[in-house]
């Protein structure tokens, strides 16, 4: 794996600092950027975790449909006009019409013309080739499916229970949702009229379920007379052992169907029939085709102070958004690097290259080890983002984690591995649209000689060879810096470790999208002006897996 | 910064507007093929021109936008059906910023902007993938599939596996103009 950087978002944690990278669980507490938001008023990064999402408008996935809110439940969140999905693999299905030289060959080319066709129409799927004449359903137009298959749905046994649920609880419904508006704040969010209706007559139906009842310490028994005196008891339509009369599934039918199977495919798989509501039939034949579910466009707000990150068009497929607060756009980009990988992909790259280019996917993962007990130096690129220069500071978080294999923990006191960053601030020029349009292959090909700063601090590695923990390269708004982890003989594991990042940035317009000031020039932390502001956040490096000597050269050997 | 791609000078012809095309491709029908400039096809892609629809006149078979990448090996093949008893061929339209992966065949009738596809796909006939949405590698869609905006399709046959954050469209842009730009004639050679 390429190495990475990611950045943490504190929304898990109750302090500020981010968990020791090593740990599984970690990775739950960091994000690469570009999935991250930043809020303006909180002056903070925000997730998708932390995030509050909101449904701003449904549309189907297949026919693309922009569905009004309105009749979402009427529809229950399908869609209601022609796209259905295969029962069998999923694949959207295919109106074809019974044409007259229905020989079964004409099936292999099922795009044919709806407009020649005759009916009965019948739903076909082009992946598997199943249709929907196999379990008796054909239609009489190849318009409106969904209204004339609503009677085999709205016949369907789970259909009627639940509406007959339904009916049995709204005057309930309605009476407590009255009585529930007085005390609003005392309300759990688990405890809706409700779900308290439901359990009650759950625990009265079913004998050996517990009544759910999350109020019992907090409300008076008042509440919990009011529930068994005002709801009569539910009768079901079906009881529970005779569903499998109704092919629901279950008993000895099942059992002899079983029995005598002659292939498995006569079986329904789980995937097939878990999305129903109701225990179905183990039959294949069975299985009828679904309305497609609908998906919806989603706004996102700020967890603390509410204000809107994300606020798509209206338009279902626009990718285009009213308001979008990415990280990306305010933190800057950091990637990271192994010259030493680097250089072994191009020597391998130019002695493949007579052949064709090659791709740079291609990485061979014995040149970019890290082997245990060497000193390696990485390069970090940063990229700002903003219309001003900033400044940038890198520290190693404290409490440096031995890796989490037992085996090393208990042998190496000391951790596996050690990472010098470069101390001192360093600054990255400001972001300008000119560079966007200027030549690519100049700007490629360029080399910075600016004098680097001063701010390299020569080392000398055990072989002699001079590295450099320092900035390494400077142009337009990207910086490039180096440190180097020394990895000890014993080292396993991936070398990862939390790194904190602090920049300095003109605060008089923290938002990139408003001022294009580049020209004033505040370079240098010495401007000490009271606008500067600084913001810090935690990333994780990650630089791979460290490969044992051993296994290493047994590697390279093949 | 990423390392540059460099391929022998010989290879590959560069057109006025930077459409940089492999004379190992296997271009059918080249006056049917519009290039929207700065578009690379890599070797041994196979883009068929020549399907193109029956009757008089000029007819544009396959149209692909700015900054696309047709990978090694790939196929593009205008879609085809039986329209009224007439066996026709239709038009393929891809958007800008597409990259199509290794040995992927495509027969879509529409790809929109910023939509990367992977390695060994197939798309299949009159399939509309819409913009910023991404095809996992081996991903098999088949025929008359939708692919909504925004969406990853993996799997065989390809299915909604999640949506794409909303930064997806710098991402795509950035990846492939710099692909453009990483991808150089060998020093070697100059």
């Amino acid at each position: 794996m390429a190495p990475s950087v990611e950045y943490y978002c504190p929304c898990l944690a109750a302090s500020p600092h981010p968990p020791p990278p090593h740990l599984p669980s970690s990775s739950y507490s960091f994000h690469p950027l570009h999935n991250l938001f930043f809020c303006e008023e909180c002056d903070a990064v925000r997730c998708n975790r932390c995030v509050m999402v909101e449904v701003s408008g449904y549309y189907c996935p297949n026919c693309l449909f922009e569905v009004p809110s309105a009749s979402v439940r009427a529809e229950k969140n399908r869609c209601a006009r022609n796209c259905f999905l295969c029962p069998n693999c999923r694949n959207t299905l295919t109106v074809v019409p019974s044409d007259p030289p229905n020989d079964g060959l004409d099936r292999t080319s099922p795009i044919v013309s709806t407009s020649l066709g005759e009916p009965p129409f019948f739903l076909f799927c082009n992946y598997c080739r199943w249709d929907s004449a196999e379990v008796g359903i054909t239609f009489e137009k190849p318009t409106g499916l969904a209204a004339q298959l609503q009677k085999y749905e709205d016949s369907a046994p789970e259909a009627l229970e639940f509406d007959r649920l339904k009916e049995h609880f709204e005057p309930f419904l309605r009476a407590s949702s009255s009585s529930s508006a007085i005390t609003p704040s005392s309300s759990h969010h688990h405890s809706n009229p409700i779900t308290a209706a439901a359990s009650s007559a759950l625990a009265r139906d079913i004998p050996g379920v517990g009544k759910y009842n999350p109020l019992t310490r907090s409300r008076s028994g008042r509440d919990k007379g009011a529930h068994k005196t005002d709801i009569p008891d539910y009768k079901a339509r079906v009881e529970v052992g005779s569903a499998a009369g109704l092919g629901a599934g279950g008993g000895e039918a099942d059992a002899e169907f079983v029995r005598h199977l002659e292939t498995v495919a006569e079986v329904a798989t789980v995937e097939q029939r878990w999305v129903n509501s109701w225990a179905s039939s183990l039959h294949t034949g069975d299985l009828k085709p679904l309305r497609i579910p609908l998906q919806s466009k989603k706004s996102k707000r700020c967890p603390s102070c509410r204000h809107i990150l994300i606020k798509p068009e209206q338009k279902a497929q626009s990718v285009r958004y009213k308001i979008k607060l990415v990280a990306a756009n305010y933190l800057p980009a950091i990637s990271v690097s192994l010259p030493h990988a680097r250089v072994a992909l191009e020597m391998m790259k130019r002695s493949a290259l007579n052949r064709s280019t090659a791709q740079p996917e291609d990485q061979n993962p014995a040149a970019a080890a890290l082997l245990a007990g060497k000193t390696y130096s990485f390069h970090l690129s940063f990229t700002n983002p903003l219309y001003d220069p900033i400044q940038v500071r890198l520290k190693k978080a404290q409490a440096m984690p031995t890796p989490g294999s037992e085996a090393i923990g208990e042998k190496a006191k000391r951790p596996p591995f050690q990472v010098n960053l470069p101390s001192a601030a360093f600054p990255i020029a400001a972001f300008a649209e000119a560079w966007e349009y200027e030549d690519d292959e100049d700007m490629f090909g360029l080399e910075d000689d600016d004098d680097l700063d001063g701010l390299g601090r020569l080392q000398k590695d055990s072989r002699g060879k001079a590295r450099t923990v320092g900035v390494v390269e400077k142009k337009a708004n990207v910086t490039v810096v180096a440190g180097e982890v020394i990895l000890t003989k014993e080292a396993r594991g991936n070398v990862k470790f939390n790194m904190l990042v602090s920049y300095t940035y003109r605060s008089d317009d923290p938002d990139p999208t408003e001022g294009n000031e580049t020209g004033t020039p505040s370079r240098h932390a010495s401007n000490k002006q009271p606008e500067m502001k600084n913001f810090s956040f935690y990333t994780v490096v990650d630089l791979g897996p460290i490969v044992p000597r051993e296994e290493t050269r047994h590697d390279t050997d093949l | 910064m990423d390392a540059p791609i460099y391929y022998s000078r010989a290879e590959y012809i560069e057109t006025d507007t930077g459409n940089k095309v492999s004379r190992r491709a296997t271009i059918a029908g080249p006056q049917n093929i519009i290039l929207g400039g700065k578009t690379i096809i890599a070797s041994g892609a196979i883009i068929r021109g020549d399907l193109r629809r029956t009757g008089p006149g000029h007819a544009v078979v396959i149209s692909l936008g700015r900054y696309c990448l047709i990978g090694e090996g790939c196929v593009m093949r205008p879609p085809y059906k039986t329209y009224r008893g007439n066996f026709n061929y239709y038009p393929m339209k891809i958007g800008d910023h597409v990259h199509i992966g290794n040995g992927t065949i495509v027969e879509a009738a529409t790809i929109g902007n910023h939509v990367e596809i992977g390695k060994n796909c197939i798309i299949g006939k009159f399939t509309i993938i819409k913009d910023c949405a991404k095809i996992a590698d081996n991903t098999v869609i088949p025929p008359n599939t939708v692919v909504p905006a925004l969406a990853l399709f993996a799997g065989s046959p390809g299915q909604l596996v999640e949506d794409l954050p909303e930064s997806t469209q710098e991402m795509v842009e950035a990846h492939t103009k710099g692909f453009y730009a990483r991808f150089q004639p060998a020093a070697a050679e100059r």
